[in-house]
Formats: C-alpha cells, structure tokens, sequence
C-alpha cells in the first residue's frame, strides 16, 4: 500500500495512518533538497544582479537569463514555507508533535495551505526556465527578433507575482470559505493574462519570419502548441463549481502533463537541442532529432489527450482498480500505447545524444546564427567561458555585430562578421590575459555528505546508531563548513592582473530595476 | 551564500556595486521572513484554540524571566554593531572585546531558553506532546534558538580567528559584518515573537 | 564602492549606545503595558500599541544596527519584498482560518 501522494497530504502522510519510514525518507529527502535549492538561488540572485557583462542593462539580457532570475526568486521566498512545512510532518512523525494531529486538536488543512503556498509557485518554477528557452529558441530559427522583449519579460515576472496568490485554487474541495474560493478563483484567472500576453508575443515572433523546421524549432513549437491546450484546461479548473466535478479526476492529470510535459518538457528538450553544440561541440543528428520529436509528440497526445475525456467521464486517481463497466478501458489502452511510444521518443534521444557525443557533425562556433552573446565563446565552452570579457551594447548583441539593417528593416549582414567571428574564436581558444579560476573545492562534498547521515540519524533516533548518526553527521557538516568558511577564496595576487584590461573595473551597469 | 562567494574573483565586479557576498546575505535573509512567518502562523492558528488538553502556553509564560532574557538579546545588538564599528577604526583589541560580549550576551539568551524550556516541561507541564500550540510554540522559539546557536558559533569563530592571528584582517572585516547582518536579524525576529508570542498570547475563554 | 563610501554617514558608538537605550525604553514600555492589560482590561488596545512598539523596535535595528539606511536602495527593496510578501500570504492563511477578521 503506498503511503502517500507525493503532496503528503496530511493526517493520510502521518505516523498513524502511514507508519514505517518511507513519509520520513521523503520528507527530509525535500528538506534536503529544498535547502540545495534556496543556497542556489541566492547564488543565482546574486550572479544575475551582480556579475553582468560590461553594458549587460537587466533590459538587455536574454529572456532564459531573465526567467532564471524569476524562478531563483520564486525559490527564495516560496522553499522556507515547504522548509517549515516538511519540518512540522517531521516533527509529527519523529517526535511525537500534534500540528496535523486532528484528534489532538490539529488542522491537517493547514498542511494543505502551507504546501500549496509553496506547491504553486513551484509550477511556474518548472514552466518558466522553458519559457525563457522558448523565448530564446524562435527568434533565432525565425530569423526575426523576439517580439515585444519587455512584454515578455515582465509578462514572466508577473505570473511569478501572481503565481503567489493563486495557491487555494488546489484546496477548492477541501471546504475553505466560498468568499475565498471566489477570491482564489479569480486571482487564478488572472494568471492566463500574462500567459496569453507570452503565446501572442511568440506567435508574433514567427509571424512573417524565414522559419527553419530544425529540431530546437520544432520541440519550442510544439511547446507553444500543447501549452496553449494546457492553459485553457488549466482555466476552467479556476471556475470552482467545475472544479468540484474535475478535481482528483484524469481531468487534473491531462492538464498539468500538457503544462508540464508538452510544455516543460519540450522546452528542455529545446533547449538540449539548441545549446548541445556549447557542451560538445558537436550538432545532435537532425534527423534522429526530428524522429525523436514526432515520436514524442505523437505518444504524449496519445497518452495524455484521453485523460481529458476519462476524466470528465469520472475516472478518478489513485485507485488501484476500475471495473470493466465503467468504460474507462479502451481509452487507457490508447494511452499505455502512447506511454510506449513516449519511452520509444526518449530511446531515441539518449542513442542521439550518446551516438552525437563523439561522431556528430562539428558544430563551428555559432551552428544557428544565433543572437546573444554564450555564442561568441568556441564550442565546447571553455571552462572560463569568455577570453576576454565580453561588452554588450544592445539587446541580442552578437546579431547585431553580424547584421545590419537595409532600408526596409531586413537583415544584411556586414561584410566584417566572419571576421568578427574568427577573431572571437580566436580570444576564446587563446585568452590574451591569463585567467584564474577559483580553486577547486572537498569541503562542499564533505558538507552535503554530512546532511543524509543527520537525516538518517532523525528517523532512526530512537535507537544508538540513529543518535550516533545524528552525531557524525553534525561533526561533519560543521567540520565542513568551518573548512570551507576558512579556505582562501582566491589564489594570491600575481602580476597579471594589473595589466588586465578591465582592472578600472565594470562600471556599474545601470540596474533598472 | 557560499557558492557566490566563491564565484567571486577579484577581477570580477559588481555590476550594482553591493559587494557579492553582502547582496547575498541580504537576500538570504528576506527569505527567512517566509521561514519564521510559517512558524509564528502555526503558532498563531493554535495559540488560542479552545478545547485542547491544558496547559496552553500562555497560562505558563514567565513575562519577567522572557522580558530579561530578550533584553540580553537586544542588547547583544549594541555590542555586535559596537564590535563592527571597532573594526572599522582597526581597534582590534576593542573588536575582540566587543565579539566576545555579543556571544556573551547571546549565550545568557540561550540558557535562559533552556531554562525556561525545562522549567515549562517540568513545572509547567507542557511539552512538545501535549497539545497543538505547544508543538508550535516550542518549534517555533526552537528555531530561533538555533538560529542564534548558529551566530553564537560564528562569533566564536570569528573572535578565534582574531586571536589566532592578532587581528581581523580586510576579509575578515566583512565577515564580521556578515555575521553582524545575521545576529541583528536573529534580534529582530525575536522583537516580533516576544511581542507576537509572549506578550500579546491569549488563553481561549474559560481556561485558566 | 557604495559600501566604503556610505562608511562616514554611519553612527558614532556613542550615537549606537543611544539608540540602545531607546530600544530599552520600548522594551520596559511593552512590558509595562503587558501588565497595564493585565491589571486593567484595555479593551482591545494593547494589541495595536504592542504591534507599533515591535515595528517601531524593528524598524530601528535594520535602520541603524543593520545599517539598512545607509546602503544601497536595492538592499531595502529586497528585504521589505521579503517582509511584506510574508504578511501578506501569512494574513491571507490566518484569515482563511478565522484567527483574524476583516471589519471584527
């Protein structure tokens, strides 16, 4: 019997009704992860803000940079209530604690708030980084800028704002207030205005541009398409009363894996696609790609666009058994066959990218005319990214140094550009000034090694090896820490980096924000 | 914040002009208002619930001995920034004084927790078990006093290091005032929950 | 840098003790009207006096302590996004929960 969903809902996820260990593992499994997280979106917070390129304006960076930044905020204000959250089912669990413990006075719907609280903003986490490769993708195989930037942008920031006040939306049957439902219903409605804002723009984008069918391309249309498709189910859920017929059914189901297969999903493979040059310097075959790409596309609508039907139809999740007369079969049949043909789609992609990794075609420096700067560095990237730091004057700045404009606006590119790109490579391969990176670190990897042990130690501390555990993995993490806090950031001084040309410093970009 | 840090490389610059580090620790802490919030909701949905079993936290709370102990905190504050500003006129020997008085003051603190904590166990009678609000309350209070067993640790550290090496070096410098950040947010924090928590706690109507 | 050049306009110790001794003011304030409530029912009012006190203490130590003033106007962004993006969803929770009412 399983114990629980993956959102643990509670008393169901509690010590009473799932004893054993497996809510602990996933509970600090999450915590553990949640922590990775919130360091790593400081990290990137900081970076993004911080560590821009001479010139790199926040309204001049790529949109996949941009979504980034949002996602890393998202997590940095949404992962501390999971944190807390995970905490509680822990303390439930281990130690004996009455949060979620109705009998005892407890209130297992609090569980529900502070999960969704956290839950909703993790779903535009995983579409947003998408987004952002979609919005990178199109403009170049359009040969068009992407249409309407900002409004790409701030469309993105705004359904991370809004996608913190949305989370009740999942709690329509568990009995909240009707002025809430109303209140929760709308604000969810609002979400499709920015989300329709982003469709149009790239729709825009395509309009009237020389469009090439590569693979990249085809994953990101794709990915538009099914998306589209996912966010209108994804409205009607926000009308409550029809909510209550679709909730806990293969309605619900159908809709996130069109948001998050079609949509994520592709986006990623995307961008894999796109950006496999950078780690290999190799193209992926292009016509394994465009295997890959209808294979998966045909088993994702086979096995997700009858769920929509079953769903209504009133198959439920999570039960294990539906009776032959409720007449769910033949469409399940079409959906295990379709699952099949996904699994075949991604066989094919992990031969491509096993069998590209050592034979694909060299992809040169810049395979797709592409637009923003990460290609103006050889392929594979070099471990120090740029030679020489780049400077950015404009909004898809190596395009412009490659094309310039002829009266009717079309693109001309400049008798310079190749050599524009030879010389790139060239500072690329062989930087002209010295470059230190950071030295190389133990103590990260001896503090994360660390964390499981107290983990293991907390759901076995009732016996000696748990409190044991509990104690070495303390020491360690400690010790790790200690270590890493006292390692010298950076090697010495030595005389190159006077004569670096950017010694005066990058002045400080103006921040917009 | 660490993995910023060690991005950071000296030819490297920022393009806001906020030092990396520094920019991280202030977005670190703007998370941790979510983290501390989720805990003072909990406590603040079952505070003053009717019907659970008896004591709530409010019957038992020592405002005299909560009040003394949260002063030693808030005090702490004025040495931390006293010890930060000694730095900045390279009084060494004033700066370790100072470091040594905020994890003194920031000790006094955490035994007075542990106190209280065992006085409300065994005199009191209420433990983590006994009802929803305790649960919250001792998780929540726990929490924080882990947050400021942490900077305690940090600030040890850091005096340490400058008795080690007879002074605090420039780097050093702007750890001391990392550190400094977090030991005032940790004040901070606990303003709102003596207020929140202790003084403004309520018993349901007929209870004690 | 905007971090050394801010350095000057910081408080002198003596300005640091003084602000202590506010904040030890509030503080004997707040507890006095604990018990103020306790002795005599103020109907209600302690809780709003108590809450400006807290705010009042808490503005001061990120202001001054924290040096909040004195830095870069991005830093203050960052940190009140935080605090009011906290409010509010934990308002929102407690008033799905009837812990607190709009219009009592």
């Amino acid at each position: 019997m399983p114990d629980g969903g993956w959102f643990g809902y509670q008393p169901n996820a509690g010590p009473f009704y799932s004893p054993g260990t497996a809510m602990d593992y996933w509970a600090l499994g999450v915590q553990f992860l949640g922590l990775a997280s919130l360091i790593s979106s400081v990290n990137f917070i900081v970076t993004i803000f911080n560590m821009r390129a001479l010139g790199m304006r926040l309204l001049r960076m790529p949109v996949f940079v941009w979504m980034s930044l949002v996602v890393a905020l998202l997590l940095l204000f949404s992962l501390p209530i999971i944190a807390i959250a995970l905490f509680m089912v822990t303390f439930d669990r281990q130690f004996g604690s009455l949060f979620f413990v109705a009998e005892a006075g407890g209130d297992p719907i609090l569980w529900q708030h502070l999960f969704w609280l956290f839950g909703h903003p993790e779903v535009y986490i995983l579409i947003l980084p998408a987004m952002g490769i979609v919005s990178e993708v199109l403009p170049v195989y359009s040969k068009k800028p992407l249409f309407g930037y900002p409004a790409v942008v701030f469309a993105g920031a705004a359904i991370a704002f809004l996608g913190f006040g949305v989370w009740a939306h999942h709690m329509f049957a568990s009995g909240i207030s009707p002025v809430a439902q109303a209140a929760f219903g709308l604000s969810t409605m609002t979400i499709a205005v920015p989300t329709g804002v982003k469709i149009f723009n790239w729709m825009g984008t395509m309009w009237g541009g020389r469009i090439k069918f590569t693979t990249p391309m085809l994953f990101a249309i794709g990915f538009v398409a099914m998306f589209v498709i996912g966010g209108l189910s994804g409205v009607t859920h926000a009308v409550v009363p029809s909510d209550w017929q679709q909730t806990d059914t293969y309605y619900i189901v159908a809709h996130f894996h069109y948001v998050l297969f079609g949509g994520s999903v592709f986006g990623i493979f995307a961008g894999l696609y796109y950006w496999f040059p950078k780690m290999t310097g190799r193209l992926l075959s292009e016509k394994l790609g465009k295997l890959n790409f209808w294979t998966m596309f045909t088993g994702f609508n086979l096995t997700f666009a009858p769920m929509h039907w079953l769903g209504l139809q009133g198959m439920v999740r999570r039960t294990a058994y539906y009776p032959p007369e409720a007449g769910f079969d033949f469409w399940n049949l079409v959906a295990t066959v379709g699952a099949f043909i996904i699994a075949a789609g991604v066989l094919i992609f992990m031969f491509n990218w096993w069998r590209s990794k050592k034979h694909g075609e060299p992809s040169g420096m810049d395979p797709w005319d592409a637009r923003t700067v990460e290609w103006t560095t050889p392929n594979p990237t070099p471990e120090y990214n740029f030679g020489v730091a780049p400077t950015v004057t404009s909004l898809d700045d190596f395009w412009h140094k490659k094309y310039a404009e002829d009266s009717e606006g079309r693109p001309v590119r400049r008798p310079e550009a190749e050599n524009t790109l030879t010389d790139l490579m060239e500072t690329g391969i062989n930087p002209p000034h010295p470059i230190h990176l950071p030295a190389p670190s133990y103590y990260p990897v001896l503090l994360a090694a660390g964390i499981p042990l107290v983990g293991w130690g907390i759901i076995y501390h009732t016996s000696f090896v748990g409190k044991l555990l509990i104690l070495v993995g303390v020491l360690v993490v400690a010790s790790a820490a200690f270590g890493w806090s006292m390692e010298p950031l950076e090697e010495p001084h030595d005389e190159h980096d006077d004569s670096e040309p950017s010694g005066g410093g990058y002045p400080s970009a103006e921040v917009d924000a | 914040m660490e993995a910023a840090a060690a991005m950071d490389h000296h030819d490297q610059h920022e393009s806001t002009g906020i030092d990396h580090r520094k920019l991280g620790m202030w977005v670190f802490l703007s998370s941790e208002f979510l983290f501390f919030g989720a805990l003072i909701t909990n406590y603040l949905l079952y505070q003053g619930q009717p019907g659970f079993a008896r004591p709530y936290p409010a019957e038992i709370y020592d405002i005299p001995f909560t009040s003394f102990s949260s002063f030693a905190l808030l005090m702490s504050s004025l040495t931390m920034v006293l010890a930060h500003n000694a730095l900045a006129r390279h009084d060494q020997h004033a700066t370790r004084t100072w470091l040594l008085a905020t994890a003194m003051l920031g000790s006094v603190f955490l035994g007075g927790q542990v106190f209280e904590f065992t006085e409300f166990i065994t005199v009191g009678g209420m433990k983590l078990t006994t009802n929803p609000a305790a649960s919250a309350f001792y998780m929540l209070t726990g929490f924080h006093g882990f947050h400021v067993l942490l900077g305690v640790l940090m600030l040890l550290t850091l005096y340490g290091i400058s008795r080690r090496q007879g002074e605090l070096s420039e780097a050093s410098g702007l750890n001391l005032e990392l550190v400094g950040l977090y030991w005032h947010f940790v004040d901070i924090i606990w303003i709102v929950i003596f207020t929140v928590v202790y003084l403004l706690a309520s018993v349901p109507a007929g209870v004690g | 840098m905007a971090t050394h050049s801010g350095e000057h306009h910081h408080p002198t110790p003596l300005q640091y003790v003084k602000i202590a001794i506010l904040l030890a003011v509030l503080t004997i304030i707040e507890v006095a009207l604990f018990y103020v409530n306790e002795a005599a029912d103020m109907g209600g009012w302690d809780a709003p006096l108590l809450i400006i006190l807290a705010l009042f203490k808490f503005v001061i130590v990120v202001g001054w302590y924290m040096h909040l003033r004195f830095e870069d106007s991005a830093l203050s962004k960052f940190f009140t996004a935080g605090f009011i993006l906290a409010l509010i969803l934990y308002a929102i929770v407690l008033l799905a929960f009837g812990v607190i009412a709009l219009g009592g």
